[in-house]
């Protein structure tokens, strides 16, 4: 029984993962073709590599299709509902870092916290004849972090797919979730991070299906562990 | 009412068929009009935005979503007082109690995603308390009509006015109000809220340009500084919050780290929380509330007192009709009494309150008072099953 390891297929999170795997003993033998999405790795045939688009590991996780993948957590926890139920995280691989993060326009010098958005919000239609605009691609996370855990509900979310820093200062909303790795890009905007704005510190993580774990797949994880 | 008791009833939890569905739709609409209602009808498929914009983004979990071909996003129709007040502001209608009854649709982890509901909205009916008062007594008639009668019912009635009127009687900064009035109607948020409030506030940090106008309490000089930064944000004319709005919460956000928090206060309001009596008792406890703190709530009292003698003169009661002030609904545009009437296993069989709010809020150019509510049929079929 071969299980499917999926990894990110391009750019610096498909190399620092084959690092990492090469570093717990698992190296990937680079396909005859380099433009094929399969491979296999050395000295093992119970187990295949399949490099998919980051985004997709998370759905095909959900799907059951793959045994295993690498990809960001904040891709999995958006991309999946349940995935806490569903999915385990059983490694942090300690790259890709990046945070998901509620900021607003650093002019908004009344607004530090989440309690403080809550009071604006509820204020914000009877002010403006609509509701607070939050610009994001992260839906998921957003309802969660605003709706459950800060017991937040009046606003409405622009879906952003790009360039969402922008969107305060373009008019199309008048906050942000989203990804930012060093914070220099929402300082240009002149956008800050609420106190407890911090919505997942995401990194790069090995997730297994909950239950059923190859055995190739445990000594993975437990090759990843030690090292 | 025959055909829906006997029809739910021999079969336990079974889905409802199209067929039985039918035949409940058929005695509904008996129902309302015996009860003087007029029967409306509309479409499953609605915009979805008005169902966001006052339930707020939470709901799009809950809701089936789609799109139309030109890009506008429309949902099944999750309930039915939006959508019914939206046909009646299409109609630029007189006054008028719709009556309804129809599938809604609601995204669920396990069971059926498709519920049954009927419902009586009085929109437009000045009459605030007589429409109150008759609400209830439409949502009691039709269960008791639909196989649960009233003995097996309790009812559970708030009023936001009433929390309003203290909130405002208290004094508290305007942010505290908005704060706790946006808890209202959750328990444990607005314990939450009551909590942080006894703490003192800590003084924001600022950046000096902005800190020296905001300590010294010099709103034009506060206000100028922050355009400013708008400005270099280019938000300068981005529409959204403004130099005005900020300072002046900036102003209250430092009036409140410099304020000791006032127990005294916060007591009281965790007192008034606290009551929950009989309703025919309900006045007086506020009554005597307002002796015992001072508080200037009288007219909204009195206004109270009038309303608690008019629902229990509105006919078709359970014997328990319970009052507490802290039972609200999280929705901001519920206006004054909520009510809950509740079945043996406590589930909420009807729920229903005055929504002075929304019709303005879904586009009304002047207000128009409205007052409803919801019947859940298929909780209301194994509820009448039951044998008492």
């Amino acid at each position: 029984m071969t299980a499917t390891l999926a990894l990110p297929s391009k750019g610096r999170l498909k190399e620092e993962a084959l690092a990492v795997l090469a570093g717990a003993g698992f190296d990937v033998v680079p396909p005859a073709d380099s433009r094929a999405y399969k491979a296999r790795v050395a000295g093992r045939d119970d187990i295949e590599v399949a490099f998919l688009s980051a985004s997709e590991i998370a759905r095909e996780l959900g799907a059951g299709t793959i045994a295993a993948g690498v990809t960001g957590e904040d891709l999995v926890r958006e991309g999946l509902a349940d995935s806490e139920r569903r999915l385990v995280r059983a490694a942090q691989l300690g790259f890709g870092h990046a945070d998901v993060v509620v900021a607003v326009p650093e002019a908004w010098h009344d607004v530090d916290t989440m309690a403080d958005l809550g009071e604006v919000a509820a204020g914000f239609r009877g002010r403006h004849g609509r509701r607070l605009r939050i610009a994001t691609k992260y839906w998921r996370l957003t309802q969660r972090h605003f709706s459950q855990e800060h017991g937040i509900q009046l606003y409405r979310i622009i879906e952003s797919l790009g360039a969402t820093e922008g969107a305060p200062a373009a008019g199309q909303a008048d906050i942000i979730v989203d990804i930012t790795s060093t914070g220099s890009t929402l300082r240009a905007n002149r956008l800050k991070v609420l106190d407890d704005g911090v919505i997942l510190r995401s990194q790069a993580c090995l997730f297994t299906r909950k239950g059923d774990v190859p055995p190739v797949i445990g000594a993975l994880v437990g090759a990843l562990c030690e090292g | 009412m025959g055909v829906l008791r006997h029809g739910y009833a021999d079969h336990g939890s079974r889905p409802m068929t199209a067929h039985r569905s039918f035949a409940a739709r058929a005695d509904i609409e008996a129902i309302i009009a015996e009860r003087g209602a007029q029967r409306i009808d509309v479409p499953v498929l609605q915009p979805a935005d008005p169902f966001l914009d006052t339930a707020g983004e939470e709901l799009r979990r809950r809701i089936f979503v789609t799109q139309s071909e030109t890009g506008g996003v429309l949902c099944l129709r999750p309930e039915f007082t939006i959508p019914v007040c939206l046909a009646h502001l299409a109609r630029n209608g007189e006054p008028a109690r719709h009556g309804y009854v129809g599938t809604v649709f609601r995204q669920r982890r396990a069971g059926p995603s498709e519920f049954l509901q009927a419902g009586i909205e009085d929109i437009g009916e000045t009459d605030r308390m007589a429409a109150d008062a008759r609400s209830i007594g439409d949502a009691g008639t039709m269960l008791a009509r639909l196989g649960v009668p009233a003995e097996r019912l309790r009812l559970v009635v708030g009023d936001q006015t009433v929390f309003d009127a203290v909130l405002a009687a208290l004094g508290l900064p305007a942010g505290w109000r908005l704060r706790l009035a946006h808890a209202f109607g959750s328990d444990a948020a607005l314990e939450a809220t009551l909590e942080r409030l006894a703490h003192p506030a800590p003084m924001p940090d600022l950046p000096a340009p902005i800190a020296a106008p905001a300590l010294a309490g010099d709103a034009r000089a506060l206000e100028d500084a922050i355009q400013a930064d708008l400005d270099a944000s280019g938000l300068g004319g981005a529409g959204g919050r403004g130099a005005a709005e900020i300072a002046e919460r900036l102003l209250a956000k430092v009036q409140s780290a410099r304020m000791t928090p006032d127990p005294a206060g916060l007591d009281m309001l965790r007192a008034f929380l606290a009551i929950r009596v009989p309703l025919g008792e309900a006045a007086d406890a506020l009554g005597a509330m307002q002796r015992r703190t001072g508080l200037g709530i009288g007219e909204a009292v009195e206004a109270f007192a009038a309303r608690a003698a008019a629902i229990a003169d509105a006919g078709a009661l359970p014997p328990t009709v319970e009052y507490r002030a802290s039972f609200g609904r999280r929705l901001d545009y519920y206006t004054g009494l909520v009510f809950e009437m509740r079945g043996a296993d406590d589930e909420v069989l009807a729920g229903g309150g005055r929504y002075d709010r929304l019709l303005t809020l879904l586009g009304a150019p002047a207000p128009i008072p409205g007052v409803g509510f919801s019947i859940w049929l298929d909780r209301v079929a194994r509820a009448s099953g039951e044998t008492p």
